[in-house]
């Protein structure tokens, strides 16, 4: 390792960290971390959780560290904010592991996340007690599987049978490697295929659900609630546009990925469970119940208590 | 397959003209619209999902009213179907069945709620810092009609967007700068800044397309931008440009007699969200058609051809969104086209003010794009 950050050393973080990881402090701020979520439960809680995993580079350059060192701490941030949100109730949890734009990174590099990807995998699913089956997750893969090499697909498909059986509603879909783009072709051709097969009857019978159906995530994906980028980019990097861009929250955070914890995430679901309850009570308020039933709003005409009886001249 | 044919057969479905039209003459001949021309269903008037802000009082009054109206399930069960069940509150853990659970429960909601009450007042503080914020930025940063001043504000930039978006809100009729009106006064603004800052193509969204689907607000505009631009220029020296509609394959030029590409200062194309999915669904029923009819090789659909194809038929890709809502929300987008764009938005800004836009330019500036790296 190249000489220490002693400037950092005496810093008002490096105390408080020191402060926090304190093994007595640290229980005590478990139990306030599992008051936290149960006062989060009993709100509104998004289904389904997309987030844009930047800054492992910057962060390791930041902390003068090796670039595999910021990787793994970013994997680590990864399991503690999954556990965050499968332990409020979150069903899809999406993370953008790599891009097929990132083959364009050294093969060093590509060759670095590749294994690490795998070997946090398997270790999320290899044993019994481990994260992934203690918990229930299923683990699933999501991009264009053609880019994979042949021993790593083996090893992710084979992750991907081990929690299958899970009986669950958690799921972490993993997407790589994958673009946006690159979905929405797949999807045409999927459709292109299936009516040039006869499993779609007729052009006419296309529609946006079906282009929805179709794409890498498939059918049981409920809808996007929020997307979280961190590390301040204000922008989408080709990533899950189709869903991204209607009735979903987009958060921008500055926050390095590495230094995304416990509080950043909690803060950011709180800000959508308050917003989700103003709406729900505006929706309230109109008289509609759901996101899907706009139609609702015609019957409080029907609702009203009847009038009284008519009295009309032309019937007497 | 040649790529004009495939984009050919998708507007001969949305009943678009196969070529490019020139409505110009047709426009100018128009009587322009009143409003009440132009009836819109009032159902239709905002996309779903913008979330309106509301006062402090009546949000602090709702949240003491649901703390103060929240029961045990038990009571809920038995009022007749009538009154709706406060269950829109909804839980993901179900209905808590013992009593300690169920006392917990409703503590735990109970401080939920208090933290709500906090977060209100928080962001009411937070909106009213905001507001003075912008207030002082349009004070700071004012384009006093004046292109010079404009392209100086810019020229302090190391770069700037060939292709700018602005998603724009229909307002109500009643507010300031509402209706179809202030939706006109907006673009003619936008398009005076973008055609001084130099930037030649304009991308406008608007979620219903209440301008596109009406000659006589397409008139009206073409009207107004051309007297806004007149304001900034002079009378004699107007910049040429063009108005385009890639959804009905329309165009209007400013000047009749200039319709050559090279030009033409600035190309304004309004787009609404049939331009997003409902395309990308019209698209992939012709390559369907025509892989049954074995025109097109399933093989041979990429994404290459489907870019080619969306460019053609909705527009070039922004290298800068500006959204002008209060908070980012972007309203069914096409999303083919923001795969790197940069998004920009002003918390709590309700206007579309030539600060915003020029704080969009110097974030632009800012950006550093790398694909992948």
């Amino acid at each position: 390792m190249p000489s220490a950050p002693t400037s950092s050393t005496f810093s008002l973080k490096s105390i408080l960290d020191l402060i926090v990881y304190f093994p007595v402090v640290s229980y005590l701020m478990g139990f306030l971390e599992d008051f936290i979520i149960d006062v989060l439960k009993t709100g509104p809680v998004p289904t389904h959780v997309a987030f844009v995993m930047d800054g492992n580079r910057r962060y390791s350059k930041a902390k003068n560290l090796p670039l595999k060192d910021g990787h793994s701490a970013g994997a680590e941030t990864l399991v503690s904010v999954l556990d965050v949100c499968f332990r409020l109730g979150v069903e899809h949890v999406t993370v953008y592991a790599f891009s097929i734009e990132n083959f364009n990174r050294s093969s060093e590099e590509v060759d670095t996340l590749f294994g690490l990807l795998r070997d946090r995998l398997k270790q999320m699913s290899e044993h019994e007690e481990s994260y992934a089956r203690l918990n229930k997750v299923r683990v699933r893969i999501i991009g264009n599987k053609s880019y994979i090499p042949e021993d790593i697909l083996r090893d992710l498909d084979k992750v991907e049978e081990i929690t299958k059986q899970a009986s669950t509603r958690r799921t972490l879909n993993v997407c790589f490697p994958y673009t946006s783009r690159d979905d929405i072709t797949n999807s045409l051709k999927n459709i292109a295929n299936k009516v040039a097969t006869g499993e779609i009857a007729s052009k006419e019978d296309i529609t946006l659900e079906i282009l929805r159906e179709n794409n890498y995530f498939g059918p049981d994906v409920p809808l996007l609630d929020i997307l979280i980028r961190t590390s301040g980019h204000t922008r989408l990097s080709d990533f899950m546009l189709w869903q991204a861009n209607y009735n979903c929250t987009i958060e921008f955070v500055n926050t390095l990925w590495p230094d995304f914890k416990f509080f950043s995430i909690t803060s950011l679901l709180l800000k959508w469970s308050y917003y989700k309850t103003l709406q729900l009570e505006e929706r309230y308020i109109q008289g509609i119940k759901d996101d899907t039933d706009y139609t609702k709003r015609m019957e409080l005409l029907k609702d009203l208590p009847p009038p009284p009886p008519f009295a009309s001249v032309s019937e007497r | 397959m040649t790529s004009s044919k495939l984009s050919d057969h998708v507007r001969a479905e949305t009943n678009a003209s196969p070529s490019l039209t020139d409505i110009t003459r047709d426009v100018s001949t128009e009587i322009p619209a009143l409003s009440s021309v132009s009836p819109i269903s009032s159902s239709s008037q905002h996309p779903p999902n913008s979330i309106r802000s509301r006062g402090l009082a009546q949000i602090s009054k709702e949240l003491a009213n649901s703390m103060i109206t929240t029961k045990p399930p038990g009571a809920n069960s038995n009022i007749s179907g009538n009154s709706i069940p406060k269950s829109h509150l909804y839980t993901t853990p179900g209905p808590p069945t013992t009593v300690v659970s169920n006392v917990m429960f409703y503590f735990h909601h109970v401080l939920l709620l208090s933290l709500f009450f906090v977060i209100s007042i928080y962001k009411n503080i937070n909106y009213l810092y905001r507001r003075l914020l912008l207030k002082f930025y349009t004070l700071t940063y004012y384009p006093n009609k004046s292109p010079q001043i404009i392209r100086d504000d810019v020229n302090r930039l190391s770069k700037i967007p060939k292709v700018i978006s602005c998603i724009l809100d229909l307002k109500d009729d009643d507010d300031e700068n509402g209706g179809i009106d202030g939706l006109i006064n907006q673009i003619s603004e936008l398009s005076a800044w973008t055609v001084s800052a130099g930037i030649p193509q304009l991308v406008i969204y608007e979620y219903n397309g209440v301008l596109i689907n009406n000659k006589g607000n397409l008139a009206q505009l073409k009207r107004y931008i051309s007297k806004n631009l007149t304001l900034y220029y002079g009378t004699d020296l107007v910049p040429n440009y063009s108005i385009r509609i890639p959804h009905k394959n329309l165009i209007i030029y400013s000047d009749p007699a200039v319709t050559a590409k090279e030009e033409l200062s600035l190309e304004i194309l309004l787009l609404s969200r049939v331009d997003g999915k409902p395309t990308i669904v019209e698209l992939t029923k012709t390559m369907s058609e025509l892989a049954i009819n074995k025109e097109l090789s399933i093989k041979d659909i990429s994404i290459e051809l489907i870019d080619e194809e969306l460019l053609e038929l909705v527009g070039p890709e922004p290298d800068l969104l500006i959204s002008f809502g209060p908070s980012l929300d972007l309203q069914d987008y096409p999303p083919w086209h923001i795969r790197l764009s940069e998004i920009y938005w002003e918390p709590d800004n309700k206007d579309v003010s030539y600060a915003v836009f020029i704080r969009a330019l110097q974030q632009f500036s800012n950006c550093k794009v790398n694909v992948g790296k």
